[in-house]
C-alpha cells in the first residue's frame, strides 16, 4: 500500500516547489508508471481507430452471405465463416464497434449521474442527500442484472434503452464517492468565500467544487465501461439484445450450436469480448490508482 | 444495536416490497394481457373475452389486482406459466436446486483456493508473487463465464474428448447409486471449473485488499510482539478481521455470482435456472422470467441482511458501537 500512497506524496511534494504540477501532469505522472494500464490505453486508441475505419475502407456488410458455409479460418476469411456463409472477422469488427459504443456510453451515462446526483447530495444534506444515499444502497443490493434484464425483456431492449438502463443503475459507487469529496470541501475556504460572494448554490456546486471531485469522479470510469460491455454482452447472449445490431453476445449465442463442429463461429466474438473487457479493466485498474486519493476496494 | 437492526431490517423489508411491485408493474405494462395472450389466437367474441376478464379478476382496480398478487407472492404462488401449463413455483422449486448444485461446490473451491492467494499476495505487496496473483484475478473476472464455457467444451470434450459436454446426466445411463453420483459428477466437472475460475478472481481481490486495510493495524503488532508464529498471526488474527469486509462484498455480488451460473448453464444445458430463464426469454415467457427476478431478488436481500446480522453475532464490536 505504501507504494501505491509514496508516488503521490512525492508528486505533492513536487507540487509545492516553483514548477507547479498541474492536476493533468500529476495524474500522468503517476499513470505512466503502470506500464500494463499505459498499453492498455494505446490499445484500446487504435482498436476504436481501426474497427470503424475498417468497416468503412472494406465496406464491410456483416450480413452479407456465401455459399461457403461453416467453413474454418483461412486467407480468405481469417475467422472462417458462420452457419449463413458470413464472415466472422467483419461481423466481429461490427460488434467490437457496438461494444465500445456501450461502454463508453454507459461509461459516460453512470459518471456523469453519478458526479450530478454526489455532487449536490454532498453539498444540500438534508432530506435530499437521505433519499439519494438510500437509493444508491437499494440499487447496490437490489441484483441489477436481473432487474435490466427484467426490464428489457419486457418492454425490448433497444441497443439505446440498454445503454441508458446499465447507466441508470451503475451510477451509485461515482456518487458516493463524490459526495464524500464534497462533505469535505463544503466547509473549505475557496466554497465560503464563493458564499460570501454571493454566487448562488448551483454556482458553487457545479462550477467552484465540481472541477475538484472531477478526479475521483472520474477515477471509475473505465471499470463502467468494462462493466458495460460485459454486461450487454450477458444479456445479448440471454436473448435480451437489440435485434437490430451486430453484438458480440448475440454472435456467441447464436453459434451456440455450433461449439463441437465449428468452434470459430462461437469463439471469436466471445474472444472479443474478452479482450476488451481485460483491456479496460486493466486500464481502469490504472486510472483507479491515478486518480483516485486512496483504494477502494472493487 | 436495536437500531441498526430495526433500520436493517425495514429497509430489507422495504426492499422487498420494491422488488414485487416492480414484478407486477412489468407483468401488469407487459404486451397483451394474459387473456388475448391465451385466447387471442381463438375466434372468440368481444363478449366472452370480457367475461373471462370479468372472472380471473382483471377489470377490477389496479389497486385490488396489486393486493392479489402481493397476496399470491406471500403464499408462495408466483403465477401461471400459460405456456409450460404449469404453476411457475413448483417450475422453479424442480430446477432452482440444479443450480445450487453447480454454485455451492463452485463458490466453496473458490473460496478456498481465492482466499489463500489473496493472503499470499498481501503478504508479497509489490513483489513477483503479487503481480501474477493481481494479473491472474484481473484476468479472471474479465472472462465472460459463457465464453470460458465455450472454450472448455472445444478443448476438454470435443478435442480430448475427456468429459461430457451437455446436461447433468448421460441418456438412458442407469441413475442409481454411485455410479449415477459419479456420473453426474462427470458433468458438473467442467460448468464447475468455468465458475470457480471466475468467481476465483473475486475472491482473490476482495481478500487482497482487507488483509491490507488490516496489515498496518496495532493489534498485529501485538501479537507478533506475543511472538505468535506469523503463520498464525496471518490466518488467526488478520484473516479473521478481513474476512467482514469480504463477506459483505461478497454477498452484493451475490446477484452477479447467480448471473455467472445463469449464463454458465446456458452453455452447458445445464437443467437450472439459466436453462429455464434462456428458455423463456425465447418463449416470452413472462410470469417465468419475473418469477425468477423476483426469486433471486428476494434470495440477495435476505442473504445480506442476514450476512449483516449475523455479524451482529460474530463481531461485538459492532455491537456496541
Amino acid at each position: 500500500m505504501l507504494d501505491e500512497v509514496l508516488p503521490r506524496l512525492r508528486v505533492h511534494v513536487a507540487g509545492s516547489a516553483p514548477a507547479r504540477q498541474t492536476p493533468a501532469r500529476r495524474f500522468w505522472r503517476v499513470f505512466r508508471r503502470n506500464r500494463a494500464a499505459v498499453v492498455s490505453l494505446c490499445a484500446l486508441i487504435v482498436t476504436s481507430i481501426i474497427g470503424p475505419s475498417a468497416v468503412l475502407v472494406f465496406a464491410i456488410n456483416p450480413e452479407a452471405m456465401s455459399a461457403d458455409v461453416l467453413s474454418p479460418p483461412s486467407l480468405g476469411h481469417p475467422m472462417g465463416s458462420d452457419y449463413l456463409g458470413r464472415d466472422v472477422l467483419g461481423r466481429v469488427l461490427h460488434g467490437i464497434n457496438t461494444s465500445l459504443l456501450v461502454g463508453a456510453a454507459v461509461a459516460l451515462t453512470a459518471t456523469g449521474i453519478g458526479l450530478a446526483l454526489g455532487t449536490v447530495a454532498g453539498y444540500r444534506g438534508g432530506w435530499f442527500d437521505h433519499a439519494i444515499m438510500r437509493v444508491a444502497d437499494a440499487l447496490l443490493i437490489i441484483p441489477t442484472f436481473f432487474l435490466v434484464l427484467s426490464i428489457a425483456f419486457v418492454f425490448g431492449g433497444s441497443l439505446a434503452s440498454v445503454v441508458v438502463l446499465l447507466g441508470v443503475t451503475m451510477w451509485p459507487p461515482v456518487a458516493r464517492i463524490v459526495r464524500g469529496e464534497v462533505l469535505s470541501l463544503r466547509e473549505e475556504a475557496f466554497v465560503l468565500s464563493a458564499r460570501a460572494l454571493g454566487l448562488s448554490d448551483t454556482k458553487i456546486m457545479f462550477r467552484e467544487i465540481l472541477p475538484s471531485t472531477l478526479p475521483p469522479g472520474i477515477a471509475m470510469i473505465a471499470l463502467l465501461g468494462s462493466a458495460g460491455i460485459l454486461t450487454e454482452a450477458s444479456l445479448s447472449f440471454l436473448g435480451v439484445g437489440d435485434p437490430n445490431v451486430v453484438s458480440l453476445g448475440q454472435m456467441l449465442t447464436n453459434g451456440l450450436e455450433y461449439t463441437t463442429t465449428a468452434w470459430w463461429v462461437p469463439s471469436f466474438p466471445g474472444a472479443a469480448i474478452f479482450a476488451l473487457v481485460l483491456l479496460m479493466n486493466v486500464l481502469g485498474d490504472g486510472l483507479n490508482a491515478a486518480l483516485s486519493p486512496r483504494m477502494w476496494g472493487r | 444495536m436495536y437500531r441498526y437492526v430495526v433500520t436493517r431490517v425495514a429497509q430489507s423489508a422495504l426492499l422487498l416490497v420494491l422488488v414485487v411491485s416492480l414484478s407486477f408493474l412489468f407483468i401488469r405494462l407487459a404486451p397483451g394481457d394474459p387473456v388475448t395472450y391465451l385466447y387471442g389466437s381463438q375466434q372468440l367474441s368481444a363478449e366472452v373475452l370480457t367475461n373471462i376478464r370479468h372472472e380471473w379478476g382483471l377489470d377490477r382496480p389496479l389497486w385490488q389486482q396489486y393486493w392479489a398478487y402481493v397476496q399470491n407472492v406471500l403464499r408462495g404462488n408466483l403465477g401461471y406459466s400459460q405456456i409450460n401449463q404449469q404453476s411457475v413455483t413448483p417450475l422453479l422449486r424442480a430446477i432452482v436446486p440444479n443450480t445450487l448444485l453447480l454454485m455451492a461446490p463452485s463458490i466453496l473451491i473458490a473460496a478456498g483456493i481465492g482466499v489463500l492467494l489473496g493472503v499470499a499476495a498481501a503478504r508479497r505487496v509489490n513483489r513477483w508473487w503479487d503481480y501474477s496473483i493481481g494479473a491472474l484475478s484481473l484476468i479472471g473476472y474479465s472472462t465472460p463465464p459463457f465464453w470460458l464455457g465455450i472454450i472448455f467444451i472445444v478443448t476438454f470434450a470435443s478435442r480430448l474428448r475427456w468429459l461430457p459436454t451437455q446436461g447433468m446426466a448421460t441418456l438412458g445411463a442407469d441413475h442409481r447409486g454411485l455410479a449415477g453420483v459419479l456420473d453426474v459428477a462427470r458433468h458438473m466437472a467442467l460448468p464447475t471449473g468455468v465458475l470457480v475460475w471466475w468467481y476465483l478472481a473475486a475472491f482473490a481481490r476482495l481478500t487482497r485488499a482487507s488483509m491490507l486495510e488490516e496489515s498496518a493495524k496495532p493489534y498485529l503488532v501485538t501479537a507478533r510482539m506475543k511472538g505468535l508464529p506469523e503463520r498464525q498471526v496471518v490466518y488467526r488474527h488478520a484473516l479473521r478481521n478481513a474476512a467482514k469486509p469480504i463477506l459483505t462484498i461478497l454477498g452484493l455480488q451475490l446477484g452477479t455470482m447467480l448471473a455467472g451460473a445463469v449464463m454458465t448453464e446456458v452453455v452447458f444445458a445445464w437443467p437450472g435456472m439459466g436453462r429455464v430463464l434462456f428458455t423463456a426469454i425465447i418463449q416470452h415467457d413472462y410470469p417465468v422470467v419475473l418469477g425468477i427476478f423476483m426469486l433471486v431478488g428476494t434470495v440477495v436481500v435476505l442473504t445480506n441482511l442476514t450476512v449483516d446480522l449475523l455479524y451482529l453475532i460474530v463481531d461485538p464490536r459492532i455491537r456496541y458501537a
